[in-house]
């Protein structure tokens, strides 16, 4: 686990994430709610009680200092568990990963929170849990409140919050951490139209020389003009990166035609 | 601060490097206060009346506990009341262990699946919030216990060596718990069926000395019955405990907790893809 302030300055260029011939295939229960009870029951039956998912194949990805990179795909495709792979959430079954800084991750908004605290308390529960130490969270709580346009309510429980103002404060504590990586899964995708722009241009901010964004969306067009590379994953594999403009094309030409034959094909 | 190099490869069964996990556990005291300070909070136990329910609820059990032994011996005295009250109070630091511990990881799905940390962290803070419900009963304990006239002697001081002993066993069993809960789910429905068997068979309801010599073999068998019998021996009864039940109790722990540990972190990398 990696603490998330920048810890060093990166350069240019220099490789933040290198992903080789990761695969992953993990075995998940069949049952949402495994118990003991379905299991005796299942005893002499031979009945598997486990199914085992093939998420990622052979994937070969580097991630450079200064990239902004798009992670596009249908759902399925892979994307949320490359993500969770690179912020070592869920360890690869083959492959190596190395992750040079530090990472911070906005895969779901709000971890971390309970929603019986009022705000206030939220911030600092909120980014413990994504690593910030008490002190950086008070140096920065001045700007958190107002980024979140939370006024008085932040002393309110969160419970009482609407889900926009919920989504608000939970992207504010998010984008205060500046790590070297940070990782953002479809967690733009919140609050109204004003605060939409104003996350994306906290985003535009991040972007700078000595980091690495990887950003998870269906936002064709945020992507166009964010990304400067874009990877398109598909049941596992990547189907193609480079260019924007151009991987997005290719992949909205995809989803247009429906089912490729050559890249559904098992072979 | 030279630049973290993080490796992620595939993991045979197996420990993880357990310096680095204890570093990366150690640096999330804080959340752990926290966290552990905010399910409190929603349990509403940072409220005056919340606190006060803390001691209410078990002064009742003790209560309805000391009832049901006058009936079925005809009588009692205050020794025996100090007895049970001292005793079921140290049980629920066990048996809320295991309640807090059971689903402290199937209940941090969100962050389990959003966020790196050492997993184990959920289940120290379910004995976190054990202990911090607990405190408050040993007080209450003291005011009965000088209510009712009883000595107090610097014996009772052994009661720390054993509530120490306690709480490592509530860590072990409440890792242990929380780790068997995400490939059984109905664990948390037999818990009460559990703690409820181990209540009669420690010397809560009756003193370890009045047992039957038929039955001794439930001291051997049954982790908490050297501990509540020690607890008893320094709190009420005001004298040293014997060495060969701290022992015993010690060595319960220390099994069920890297027991219960190993299994733990051998699993908790899985833990992500079975909730």
């Amino acid at each position: 686990m990696s603490s998330l302030s920048a810890s060093s300055k990166h350069t240019t260029h220099e490789i933040a994430v290198s992903v080789r011939n990761v695969g992953l295939t993990y075995t998940t229960a069949i049952d949402s709610r495994p118990t003991l009870k379905a299991r005796v029951k299942a005893l002499g039956r031979g009945s598997k009680q486990t199914r085992v998912v093939r998420a990622l194949d052979e994937v070969n990805l580097d991630v450079e200092y200064g990239q902004v990179l798009g992670v596009i795909g249908t759902n399925g495709a892979g994307k949320s568990s490359l993500m969770r792979c690179i912020a070592g959430i869920l360890p690869p079954s083959q492959g190596r990963i190395e992750v040079n800084g530090s990472v911070s991750t906005l895969l779901a908004l709000g971890v971390g929170f309970n929603p019986s605290m009022s705000g206030r308390d939220n911030v600092y529960l909120g980014g413990l849990a994504a690593g910030m130490s008490r002190e950086e969270i008070e140096g920065h709580f001045d700007e958190i409140a107002e980024f979140s346009e939370l006024g008085d309510a932040i002393d309110a429980p969160m419970r009482t919050y609407s889900s926009g103002m919920f989504a608000r404060l939970a992207f504010s504590v998010a984008a205060t951490v500046r790590p070297d990586i940070l990782i953002i899964d479809e967690a733009l995708s919140t609050g109204d139209a004003k605060f939409k722009e104003k996350s994306l241009n906290r985003i535009k901010e991040l972007r700078s020389d000595d980091r690495a964004l990887i950003l998870v969306s269906h936002a064709m067009k945020t992507l166009r003009e964010t990304c400067n590379d874009v990877v398109w994953l598909h049941k596992g594999k990547v189907v193609q990166r480079g260019e924007p403009n151009q991987v997005i094309d290719a992949y909205q030409k995809f989803l247009d035609l429906g089912k490729s034959a050559a890249i559904d094909e098992d072979v | 601060m030279s630049t973290p190099l993080q490796v992620y490869e595939p993991f045979k069964a197996g420990l993880p490097k357990l310096g680095k996990y204890w570093k990366s556990l150690w640096s999330r005291r804080t959340f752990i206060a926290e966290y552990s300070k905010s399910e409190l909070r929603e349990q509403h136990f940072d409220s005056v009346f919340g606190q006060l329910w803390l001691v209410i609820n078990p002064l009742l059990l003790s209560g309805v506990y000391f009832i049901l032994i006058v009936i079925i011996r005809g009588g009692s005295d205050s020794t025996r009341y100090l007895h049970l009250t001292a005793t079921l109070f140290l049980f629920y630091l066990i048996s809320n262990s295991l309640t807090g511990g059971v689903k402290s990881i199937t209940a941090g799905q969100r962050l389990i699946l959003n966020t790196a940390f050492p997993r184990v962290m959920l289940p120290i803070s379910a004995v976190v919030i054990a202990i911090f419900k607990f405190m408050p009963t040993i007080f209450v304990f003291l005011i009965i216990k000088a209510v009712v006239g009883s000595e107090f002697n610097f014996e009772m001081l052994w009661a720390i060596p054993v509530l120490l002993i306690t709480m490592f066993l509530g860590l072990g069993l409440a890792i242990t718990i929380s780790c068997i809960n995400v490939y059984f789910r109905d664990i948390a429905s037999f818990l009460p069926y559990l703690t409820r068997t181990f209540l009669y068979l420690s010397p809560v309801l009756y003193e370890a000395s009045e047992l039957d010599p038929k039955l001794r073999v439930l001291e051997i068998v049954n982790p908490l019955f050297p501990i509540l019998d020690s607890w008893s021996s320094a709190l009420v009864h005001g004298r040293m405990p014997e060495v060969s039940n701290m022992l015993q109790g010690l060595g319960w722990a220390t099994a069920i907790f890297f027991i219960g540990t190993y299994f733990f972190l051998s699993r908790e990398r899985e833990f992500a893809v079975r909730l």
